[in-house]
Parts: C-alpha cells; structure tokens; sequence
C-alpha cells in the first residue's frame, strides 16, 4: 500500500522552528559523520527525508530524533545548508506536542505568545495561592520567615508541592505511554519480549541521570553543561520535594545546605552560558533559538537568583520580609516552569529522552533477534 | 624501368617494438635483398632526426623508394609521405609496414614476432616496387554555403557566414523561423525569454542581403561534391505552387532539429486521457498564454513534474535528452512565481545539472520548496484519477528510491517532460546529404571528440540537435564551430584533394552502372552522352568497392593496383 506524500507538512514544522529542509538532497554526510548513525537508526537522514515528503506517520511512530543530541556537526558538513541538527530539534518539539494529548503543547510551540501568557497566568495564580495561603489560611505574618506564625509555613508549601509533582508525574506519564504507543505498541511487525523490556529497565535512570549517550558526542562541553544545570536541577527537586522542612528549618543543616549551595551555582552557570551562547550563535547548537527556549532560560535563571536573594535575606541579612518576597517571586518562577515547561514543553524531554534511549536498545534486541529467526527458518543455500 | 633503389627504416618507437621484436634482426635479414639501397633502425623514427635521417638518405643514397617498418599508418603515414617530399621524393612512393600495432603490441614470443616482423616488412619492400608516383588534385571552392533549417543552430551558422561576406542559402521547412525553440517560453538557468534570443537572430538574418532566405522550402537533391555541390530547392508558395530552384554551394550545413517523443506511447502516464496531464511543450504553451491552470480553469494546489519521458530508458530510448532537467527546474520556479502556495513535486531519475550555473539553479530551485522524488531509470511512475474524497485530481504512485518507501503524489497538474528523438525524417535527409546517422537516427560526427561538426562527406556539417540531444549554448556553438570550419575552406580558396582515387578506364566501362549504385559517398556520376561512368576524384575516398564490384574490370584503384595487391601477399606469404 502506498503511502500518501504530504508536502504541506514541511510548512507546519517550520512553526516549529524547522528551517530549509527543502534543502537537503540527500547526499548523506549528515549521517556519515553522525556518531549516532547506524542502522537501525539513520540519523538524521530518515527523518529528513521523511519529513520532506510529508509521511505524518513515520514521522510520529519514529523515536530517532530522542536519540540526537544536537551537537551540530550535521549541520556544519551539509553542504546544501539544509541544518539537519536544527531539523531534529524542531522534530522533537513537534513530537512533544504530538505526545500531548490535549493540543496545549501544539499551541504552545507555534505561538510563543499562547505560551507567553500561560507562564504569565501560572505565575499569577501562584502569587494568589501563596497569598492566600499565607493570609487568609494560616494567618502568617510578612516579618516571620520560618517557624511559628510563618507567611508560608512548611507543611502547607510541602503539600503543594507534592500536589504538583504527582500531577505533573501523571500527566508526563500519559504522555510517555503515548510516545511507546506510537514508536512500539501499535506496531504489529515487531516483536518485543517482555524479558527484553526488564533487563533493560535499568537504562532508564542511568540515561536520566547522566545523559551517557550525550558524552559521546564528539564535543564534550555542551554535556558538561547540559549536566551540570540538570543534575542542579534533580538535587534542588529532591532537597525541596523531600526535605523542605529540614531546608527551612532556622539552622543551616550543612548536610542538605552544602548541595544546595552547589547546585545554585551549576544552575546559574549553566543558565548563563547558555545565554551567552545563544546571543553570541557562534557554535551550531545555538544559532537557531525558538521562543520556547528564551522562557526556559529565563524561568531558571529566575528561579535561581531570587532563590540566592530569599536565602541570602533570611539567613544571611535576618530580612525575614524580604526573604518572603524574595521566595513569593521564586515561587512565581518556579510553578510555571514546572507546570508549563514539563508537560507541554521543553522540559518534558527529561522523560522522553531516557524513553527513547531504552526503546532504542529493545527495538534493536527485538530487530536483531527477528533477523536471527528470519536466517535459520531461510533454507540453505547448497553451493553451485 | 628505373633501378630500384629501396630504403627500408625500422623504428624501435623506444621499447615499444623493440621488446618484442629484434628489429636489428629484421634489419639484416632486409639488406641482403635485391634493391635495397639502405636499411637503419632507429629509436623513434617519428622524431625530427628520424624524419631527418630519411630525408638525407633519399637525397645521398638517391632513393626512389621508402619503406618504413613502423606504426600503424594510420599514426604516422602523413609524418612519413612528408620527410619523403622533403627528401625529394613523391610522397606517394613511400609504404608503411604496421609493426607495432599489428606486431609487438599483440606478441609475447620474441621470436615469432620478430618473424611476423621481418614477413610485414618484407610485403612493404615488395609493394613499394609496384609504386607510382601520384599527384593531388585540386578543384574550386565555390563560396556560397547552404544551410538546412531555421532554428537557432541554422540561423546562428547562416549569420556567422554571411557576416563574413558570403552567400548562405537558408532553407526553412516551414511558414516560420525559430524552430523548436520559438515554441519556448523562458529559457533555464537564467530564466531570460527565448523570444528575445530568437528575434535577434531573425531580425538579422531577414536584413543580410547575403542571405537568400527560402521558407516553406525543402532541399530536393543534392548533387556534386565539396566545394562544388548543386542543390534544388523545392519550395511551395501561397497558392500551393511548387517551385524548383538550383542552386550553387561549396558547403552544406545540415540544421534539422530533432522532435519530442510523442508522451502518448507510454499509458502509464494517461497522456491523452487524463486532461491534466500535459507534455513540457502544452506547458510552454500555458506559459507564452500567461495563465497556469488546470483544464477546469482552476489553479493547481498541487503540481508534479515527471522526468525522463521516453528518455534513459531501455524500452524507448537509452539516452539522456540533455535539456529537461534544467527546463523542469525552470518549471518549478515558474510555478512558484505564479502561485507560491501551489506544492511542486519534481520526480526524477537522476538529476543532471551539468552545466555552467545549473548546479545553482538546482539548488535555488531547491529554496523554493520543490520537493524532489527519486525513482529508478527502468521503474516507472503510475498516474490514476484521484478518488473523490482526496484534495487533489490525480495520484502518481511510485517507488520513491532515497526513502525506499513507496508512495502517492497528489497532482492536480502533471507536467511530462518529454525527450527529444531523431526526426521521423532524419533518415531521407541523411540520404539526401549523404552522411551516417546513428541507432537512434541522429546524424554522424566524422570524429565524436575530435571533430564534432563535419561528417563522413567532405563539404557536410551538422549542428545543433540533429545531431544529438543538446541545450541552446552548445547548439550555438557547434553552428559557430561549422560557420569556422566552412569558412576556413573558403579563405582557402581551392580544395586539396588526395591523389588516391577510383579511376574509370572508359574504354574498357559497358555502362551497367553497377558501381552508380555501390559508391557509399555518391562519388561516381553516369554521363548519358557517352553512356560511360566516372568517378569524381574530390568524392572519392578510395574504398575500392567499385573495383572490387566492377564486372569488366574497368576500375582501377589509384594506390591499390591489382599489381601492389599482390606482390604485397606474396610478400607476407615468402
């Protein structure tokens, strides 16, 4: 049966910030000098190609742009400068809204306005709760920081913050769950044992945690960075998800405060030098920069600096108003970036990513062992 | 008979001979025999102190014959025939034996080869007895030059000489001039407009009182050899009169063109029956209208451009029509001009863009947002009326080769980009002028690489596409190229003509006329006053078919006696 081309599809995902696709003519340098080429995976000329004729589907039941990480060196080889690597990335975003169900994530990657004013809205919805938490429900006062008659006591932010975590994990969760659906479950050719998705589970936190398959990338740095701000970022999550009550009580505990410390500073860092990067578009991987990127950015940097400013106040200058302040607007930066970002944007790659990494290798099991199957039940072939 | 004085030179050509063939050897065994005045072996006789080295001898040793043992003399014979008259001696009493090709190039064993050597050379010795001496003859060269077509290669070939100061006879078929090209809208890669190179030329060419043009005319026969060739003109006016008219030229420029291939024979393709499928030239037309759309009248949302129709292709035509490539291009940027919302596919085998800017062109092309679709050379592509809940008129099914995925390409409008073919008259033209056409019927080059703008008949040039598939620079320039040549052999003034020739001995001739009929280049005329045959030396290129064939024995092959023939074998055989 033949698949129906699409050519309007390329003019979609240039909303998604896809650029001169239409260039490339396929002579495959691209996936020459690809680290991550090979066959099954023809990165990132497949998708390319596919994306030029508009196969919708492939497209959609295809993991191989999670398998790239973007280093650039595809597109500087391209000699018709069709930007490959920038075709991936847009590839992701369209994948990520294409994983989202409820068609907030398309509206968000095509109109950074939509998205713009969703991180305004949560932002200001924050700002509300809190204050009405901190006024009307526990009757707090400004000048209390911590302890008794606190504005935003412990308990009540812990609450809050579990709420969102097993919201945002069940809505991450649906969205993976789509994402095997498309590229595994409904496909009927493949053939994939349960003890192959077992032994390979453990692929999931080690590429979570450490983006091994990053480190491969010919190009070092950009890993270095990428793990920095998000082993940061996981540090911060477990100290305020885990241990918020010890993160606030009046002693500093060095044992949690030391790591807070230092992932404050990975995240700032890391945060600075990607925008440093993307102003000055010297390296390949930030010369392009979608909308979504900018926001993501600035969230983090936001929530970092004013959570220096809250800690600094509180512990340091004993300002306990201006540390609740300080930690309103932090609070104010960080909802939406959760709750915006992991769901129906950028950030939602934290799941997809180690997804793919662990598909890659059970279709690969699966694949390899139907090829095996396949060469014993082929007769043999007698010698002429 | 004067005393036979040989000189017999033996050419090392460095090792080239020399490991095979003991040349010192050869040498001794040839100086023994009667006649021979000298014998020497030389490192490379071709070389000025070889060619020196014979002069010499002829002048000291008084030489009236030369044999040298050497390469084909095909290589070298002109080399050689030339130290002769630069030694004093007719060029015509000097015999090559091919001992390298025929020889040592194809022996291992030193020892046979060496006696092949010594039996070739002994052929020459006996051959070069039974000598004489020719002369080359000359005749006039009649200045005027008839040129066969009006399309761009005739009219640029007609202009070229007729700014030289001479009389061209242009001969059109029909009503108009321009040719396949005046049904052409823009021109690729430049996109500038064919009307604008043609009207030039026309312009020009209906202002040159040195041309005589002649439309709705076509060359009747052609009679005469260079230099000196009669052509009849028939040509048909208003009132369906014929008219019949002589004229007098030295040289012919064949310019007929070429036609598309007819797109109907290929079904898949549903020329003819789907109304939206059109040939490159019903889209030329859509273009010159300045209105692109379907045969509703409505503008296509989606257009495809199919490639190599009737062309690279076993089952019509193998070869590769040149132009498309770069016309389908243009196609697309000419639909994306007019509606840059309309989706072009461009489906091709293989994409030439050899030319200079065609690259560029295929790359901007690109820009624009074609999407090119790759088949295979001998798969072919299926059209089908779309179904009536598809947004488009009609489905190209194909296996498209970079994705390996077989597919369907919505079309509202397919454009077939049809080859070019020989004319289905190529073969009575090729008659007429007497020159060679190839399988495919396009008209022979003398040499493909080395002299692409004669023929196998001196005085015959060809340009442009009736030669082969060409674009419109390369046309032009094979016209300018077979303007050159043509006026090189008018500056000339008189035609040189090679002393060896078929000669009729009309005593002995009874008039059957069977060798009129045999001559492959027309070269021997009856006189039916004397009712006897006879060979016009500037035609003939002494293949010796009329000898061979003549029943009475009355043709005598200058150069190829009967005599030469056999000392020769009895030579070789000794």
């Amino acid at each position: 049966m033949a698949i129906r081309v699409n050519p309007k599809l390329i003019d979609e995902l240039e909303t998604y910030g896809a650029a001169d696709v239409q260039n490339c003519y396929h002579c495959g340098n691209c996936s020459a000098t690809c680290p991550f080429s090979k066959e099954p995976f023809v990165i990132p000329r497949r998708s390319m190609r596919n994306l030029q004729m508009g196969l919708e589907e492939k497209l959609k039941g295809t993991f191989e742009p999670w398998l790239c990480y973007y280093c650039g060196e595809c597109s500087q080889q391209c000699p018709r400068g069709a930007e490959p690597g920038e075709t991936m990335m847009s590839l992701r975003r369209w994948l990520t809204s294409r994983y989202d169900l409820t068609g907030i994530s398309r509206l968000f990657y095509r109109s950074w306005k939509a998205e713009l004013a969703a991180l305004i809205l949560v932002s200001l919805v924050t700002m509300v709760a809190f204050l009405v938490m901190g006024f009307s429900l526990g009757h707090g006062s400004l000048g209390v920081y911590a302890g008794a008659g606190a504005l935003f006591p412990d308990h009540l932010v812990h609450i809050l913050d579990l709420a969102l975590a097993g919201l945002l994990a069940a809505v991450l969760l649906t969205n993976a769950i789509r994402m095997w659906w498309l590229t595994t479950g409904r496909n009927r050719n493949l053939h994939i044992s349960l003890w192959s998705y077992v032994k390979n589970v453990f692929l999931l936190p080690y590429h979570f945690l450490f983006q091994a398959r990053y480190s491969q990338c010919e190009k070092k740095l950009p890993w270095l960075t990428h793990l920095a701000i998000f082993l940061s970022w996981v540090t911060m999550e477990v100290l305020v998800i885990l241990l918020l009550e010890r993160f606030h009580s009046p002693e500093t505990v060095w044992a949690a405060h030391v790591f807070g410390y230092l992932a404050t500073i990975g995240l700032l860092g890391g945060t600075i030098y990607a925008m440093v990067g993307r102003v000055r578009k010297r390296e390949t991987h930030y010369k392009h920069t979608h909308p979504t990127d900018w926001m993501f950015l600035i969230l983090i940097a936001g929530a970092a600096f004013t959570g220096i400013v809250q800690h600094a106040s509180y512990r340091w200058l004993g300002l306990d108003s201006v540390a609740n302040i300080a930690y309103l607007i932090h609070m104010m930066f960080v909802v939406p970036l959760l709750a915006v970002q992991i769901p129906f944007s950028k950030l939602s790659h934290l799941a997809y990513r180690p997804l793919a990494m662990y598909l890659a290798t059970v279709h690969t099991d699966a694949l390899a062992s139907q090829q095996a199957g396949a060469a014993q039940t082929e007769p043999v072939r007698l010698a002429a | 008979m004067e005393e036979l004085k040989i000189g017999v030179f033996i050419c090392n050509c460095g090792s080239n001979i020399a490991h095979h063939v003991d040349v010192d050897a050869v040498r001794e065994a040839v100086e023994a025999m009667p006649g021979i005045a000298i014998a020497r072996s030389y490192k490379y006789m071709c070389s000025n102190p070889g060619q020196e080295m014979i002069a010499r001898d002829i002048r000291e040793h008084q030489l009236n014959r030369v044999v040298v043992a050497a390469c084909s003399p095909r290589m070298h014979e002109k080399t050689f025939r030339n130290a002769c008259r630069n030694g004093g001696l007719n060029p015509y009493l000097c015999e090559m034996a091919n001992i390298r090709e025929q020889c040592s190039w194809v022996h291992s064993d030193q020892l046979a080869a060496t006696e092949k050597a010594k039996a070739l050379t002994n052929a020459a010795i006996n051959r070069v007895r039974y000598h004489e001496p020719l002369e080359s003859l000359t005749a006039e060269m009649c200045p005027a030059t008839l040129v066969i077509g009006g399309g761009i290669a005739g009219l640029t070939a007609a202009l070229e000489l007729a700014d030289a100061a001479h009389q061209v006879y242009l001969v059109e078929r029909t009503a108009t001039l321009g040719g396949n090209l005046a049904r052409v809208d823009l021109t690729a890669p430049h996109l500038d407009s064919a009307r604008d190179l043609l009207t030039e030329r026309i312009t020009r060419v209906r202002a040159n009182s040195r041309i005589t043009l002649m439309l709705n005319s076509e060359l009747q026969s052609l009679a005469g050899y260079v230099g000196n060739y009669a052509a009849i003109i028939r040509t048909k006016n208003g009132s369906g009169e014929v008219q019949e008219r002589k004229v007098d030229v030295g040289n012919v420029v064949v310019a007929t063109g070429y036609q598309e291939f007819d797109a109907g024979r290929i079904t898949h393709y549903g020329h003819g029956k789907l109304p939206n499928v059109v040939t490159s030239f019903e889209f030329e037309q859509m273009l010159r209208k300045g209105r692109i759309e379907t045969r509703h009248g409505k503008l296509p949302q989606y257009a495809a451009i199919i490639h190599c129709v009737g062309s690279r292709n076993k089952e019509f035509h193998p070869y590769c029509s040149r132009v498309c490539c770069m016309t389908a291009l243009k196609y697309a940027h000419e639909l994306k001009s007019a509606n840059p919302a309309c989706y072009v596919s461009d489906i091709y085998v293989d994409m030439h863009a050899f030319g200079k800017g065609h690259e560029d062109f295929y790359k901007t092309t690109s820009e624009v947002k074609t999407l090119f679709l790759m088949f295979e050379k001998n798969e072919r592509p299926v059209v089908r009326k779309a179904g009536p809940n598809d947004d488009c008129e009609m489905l190209i099914e194909v296996n498209e080769t970079l994705s390996r995925e077989r597919i369907e390409i919505p079309a509202d409008l397919i454009i077939l980009m049809v080859g070019m073919e020989a004319r289905a008259d190529s073969g009575e033209v090729a008659r007429l002028v007497n020159i060679s056409q190839d399988q495919e019927g396009w008209f022979m080059e003398s040499h493909p690489k080395l002299d692409p703008v004669a023929t196998t008949t001196d005085g015959i040039y060809i340009a442009g596409t009736c030669a082969a598939p060409k674009d419109i620079p390369d046309t032009v320039a094979q016209a300018r190229a077979a303007a050159a040549r043509i006026l090189g052999k008018i500056a000339k003034g008189k035609i040189e003509i090679d002393g060896v020739f078929a000669e009729v001995n009309e005593d002995r001739c009874s008039g059957c006329r069977m060798c009129n009929e045999l001559c492959p280049y027309s070269a021997i005329e009856f006189n039916d006053q004397t009712r006897r045959s006879h060979v016009i030396p500037a035609a003939c290129k002494a293949c010796g078919a009329c000898v061979a064939a003549c029943p009475s024995g009355a043709i005598k092959g200058r150069h190829f006696t009967v005599e030469q023939l056999h000392a020769q074998i009895d030579g070789v055989l000794a």
